[in-house]
């Protein structure tokens, strides 16, 4: 008899299933009887599951499940489940990027499948250059990427706001969340961050458990100092963008962090190790405040019974010394707070005052952007950033500024109009009940009913008619800007102005040469901000790829597909709308 | 050290044939590597009861050309997996008939030689590869023994796995 595939044993048949493809090892399944066995493997799948997707919704507990025996979980069915994801995710990508209607509820429904959606995502963001639709696939991949991470992080802010607790790394990880530069997209990750420098820091320190409070405190400052992991480095701006955020601050070689987000770091190593740490709310540089076990001082001493031990205060990001309690008393007695106010101040600030509190840190910091020499050079774009301190600064702003609240209401909705409709329903279940019942809940309702609306309703199509001479240029050709000397793409047109008569009015387009009956375009500029510029004002140029802004050329992904090299132009993605460009 | 390396064994194959084999060669299997640890050193000729003189021929040759590779972890390493891609040699030298296929990793199996296990495994997994059932059962040769109404069945229990 000849030897065959049907004579190996099992164990062999499994180590060349664990070379095949599932959808192979499906396909061998489908052969024989006698390939029942090896290709329904528990183990096999389990292996599957494991190297095939990295990332996994919060609902599988995979933990869990991985530490389960093997035959304590259906790996066939999981690896099912999640591959059915996988391929309805992608699905769902292509979809929206055939047409530009109905792609809320498309991206509502990735964002549904959670972090299982995760993978798919990040195999069409890196995408080769090849595909034909590679910038818009990039693009979009990376929408959903950034809407998914959000849609994490908001329900976090939204449980704080409703009273649970969260841990703080969570609250100020959240931030995070929104920005597509940091490599984080769940709390897991950050948290996994954080414990990895704790785990050191008790390889350093083996017998930190036993000293006293005090003795931890200062080992854990010091620690954190010595091996930079908190604090700005002298020679950096303080008020950067990019000091604002825990995981960047985590990632970066430096680990520059404000002083809060210092804090948080710190005190994350001391909770873990068992010290009641909090950030402290002290004016305008957080300390930490040390409260010492219940029955015993910061020393460890035990006390009489009924006594509470005194509380010390760490500025980790200053010092590895604790800052006497007088030093602080002193400044607030300088800066002329009473005593209410003074306990205030020195008492411990809740994470959602954390929250507040990054999110002014952040307002600022984009305030000063333009002040910074290279400004264009900040790592974190300042759109998300922004978006995040409206986000933080609406759920847990003080109902007694209204003014406030409702300048960051509309800040928010005009950033929802232009980068971030996606998130809508989070807008409609988080914002919408903050404001029922006052002035501004109908104005937002009617807003996103404008936008969901202008989703919804198929493109009017335009078409170059003969009788139609005026539009010189075409969706996708690139052009300078005569007056203001930007580069922009163009992403449509009309025969003339159809701005409204106020914008009209504010903009002087009755003093342009051709006034306001020369057709107009509307163009995106690298800084992503939408425009509208009258045809006297483009000057068509035909560049190499190379010589466009990075930035251009990723949100050109928007509205196109490729960059055509023969033709110097980028091929529509919107030729539902412009059907001949 | 290179004295041991030099030190020449003999092997004796399932059909009574005698192999001059270098020790260096020889320990690319880590079923005789452990022999000779425990034995310290072989005079005498070592039987291989399982394989063939002309698989053993195959397999030698293999070992020899793969003589100075690092020696392997025996880790379950995952990435090892994810790759099918064999280097060339190994592809050429894998250019057999499928019965000889099957005889190398069976003997590779048996010796316990980790790397051209996986190179006979990722050559068998290449071979069914995008294949369909039908012609999985065409390659191999393989009966179909379903019933019409479980082949039916299986097929549906699959369809999801369908690219």
């Amino acid at each position: 008899m000849v030897l065959s595939l049907n004579d190996l044993p099992e164990e062999i048949l499994h180590s060349i299933l664990l070379f095949c493809r599932p959808s192979d090892t499906c396909a061998l399944e489908r052969t024989a009887r006698r390939f029942q066995g090896a290709t329904n493997e528990q183990l096999l799948w389990r292996i599957y599951c494991r190297t095939h997707f990295k990332f996994w919704a919060q609902w599988h507990d995979m933990p869990t499940k991985l530490s389960s025996p093997v035959l304590a979980v259906d790996w066939k069915a999981l690896y099912r489940s999640r591959h059915v994801v996988d391929v309805a995710t992608t699905r769902l990508l292509d979809s929206i990027l055939i047409s530009q209607t109905g792609r809320i509820e498309k991206f509502r429904s990735v964002i549904s499948f959670g972090y299982d959606a995760k993978d798919s995502l990040l195999r069409n963001l890196s995408i080769s250059s090849e595909a034909e639709d590679h910038l818009a696939r990039r693009y979009y991949a990376k929408a959903l990427l950034t809407c998914l991470h959000r849609s994490i992080a908001i329900p976090e802010w939204a449980s704080l706001r409703n009273g649970d607790e969260i841990p703080l790394a969570n609250a100020l990880g959240a931030f995070d969340l929104f920005i597509p530069e940091s490599r984080y997209g769940n709390f897991d990750e950050i948290n996994g961050s954080l414990d990895e420098i704790l785990t050191r820091l008790c390889t350093e320190y083996p017998d930190i458990q036993d000293l006293s409070s005090r003795g931890q405190a200062s080992v854990i400052a010091s620690y954190l100092r010595t091996h930079n992991l908190i604090g700005i480095d002298s020679e950096r701006e303080y008020h950067c963008l990019e000091h604002n955020f825990l995981g960047l601050a985590l990632d970066d070689p430096g680990h520059n962090s404000l002083p809060l987000v210092s804090a948080v770091i710190y005190c994350h190593m001391a909770q873990r190790l068992g010290l009641n740490a909090r950030p402290c709310g002290f004016p305008f540089h957080v300390h930490v405040i040390v409260i010492p076990r219940p029955g015993f001082d910061i020393d460890g001493n035990v006390l009489h019974h009924g006594s509470t031990g005194e509380p010390i205060y760490m500025d980790p990001f200053r010092s590895d010394q604790e800052t006497p309690v007088a030093d602080l008393k002193a400044q607030l007695s300088f800066l002329g707070a009473s005593a209410v106010e003074q306990s205030a101040f020195l008492g411990e600030s809740r994470a959602s005052e954390i929250v507040s509190r990054c999110s002014k840190n952040v307002l600022n910091s984009l305030q000063r952007i333009n002040h910074f020499s290279g400004a264009r050079l900040v790592p974190v774009d300042p759109g998300c950033a922004r978006y995040a301190a409206l986000w933080s600064s609406l759920l847990f702003s003080n109902p007694l500024r209204p003014a406030e609240l409702e300048q960051h209401l509309f800040l928010l909705l005009e950033l929802l109009a232009t980068d971030f409709s996606s998130d809508i329903h989070l807008i409609e279940q988080y914002i919408a009940p903050i404001f029922r019942g006052t002035m501004e809940f109908e104005h937002l309702m009617e807003s996103l009913h404008v936008i969901r609306t202008v989703d919804e309703i198929p493109k009017q199509v335009k078409r170059r008619t003969p009788q139609l001479k005026g539009v010189s240029y075409h969706v996708g050709q690139v052009f300078r800007h005569r007056r203001y000397n930007y580069v922009a793409i163009i992403t449509g047109w009309d025969t003339e102005c159809g701005a409204g008569e106020q914008w009209m009015r504010r903009m002087g387009v009755d003093r342009l040469q051709s006034g306001r009956h020369q057709s107009f375009y509307h163009v995106i500029v690298e800084d992503k901000s939408v425009r509208y510029v009258a045809e006297e004002n483009v000057q068509i140029i035909a560049p190499d790829i190379s010589q466009l802004p990075p930035s251009l050329v990723a949100v050109a992904g928007k509205y196109f597909k490729r960059w055509d090299s023969v033709s110097r132009r980028f091929v529509s993605n919107i030729e539902d709308e412009y059907p001949d460009n | 050290m290179a004295e041991t390396n030099n030190q020449e064994l003999t092997f004796t194959s399932s059909d009574g044939k005698n192999m001059k084999v270098p020790r260096d060669v020889a320990e690319r299997s880590l079923l005789i590597k452990n022999m000779l640890e425990d034995l310290g050193d072989a005079t005498e000729a070592i039987p291989i009861p399982n394989v063939s003189e002309n698989v053993l021929t195959k397999v030698l040759e293999w070992c020899t050309h793969h003589r100075n590779d690092p020696p392997t972890t025996g880790d379950e390493d995952d990435s090892r997996r994810k790759t099918t891609d064999i280097e060339e040699w190994d592809q050429k030298f894998m250019q057999v008939d499928q019965e000889m296929l099957f005889e190398i990793i069976l003997a590779a199996n048996y010796l316990d030689i980790k790397p051209l296990l996986d190179i006979g495994c990722k050559t068998v997994a290449n071979m069914i590869k995008g294949k369909s059932p039908e012609e999985i059962r065409k390659t191999f040769n393989i009966q179909n023994d379903f019933t019409p109404e479980e082949e039916d069945q299986i097929r549906r229990e699959n369809e999801w796995a369908e690219e």
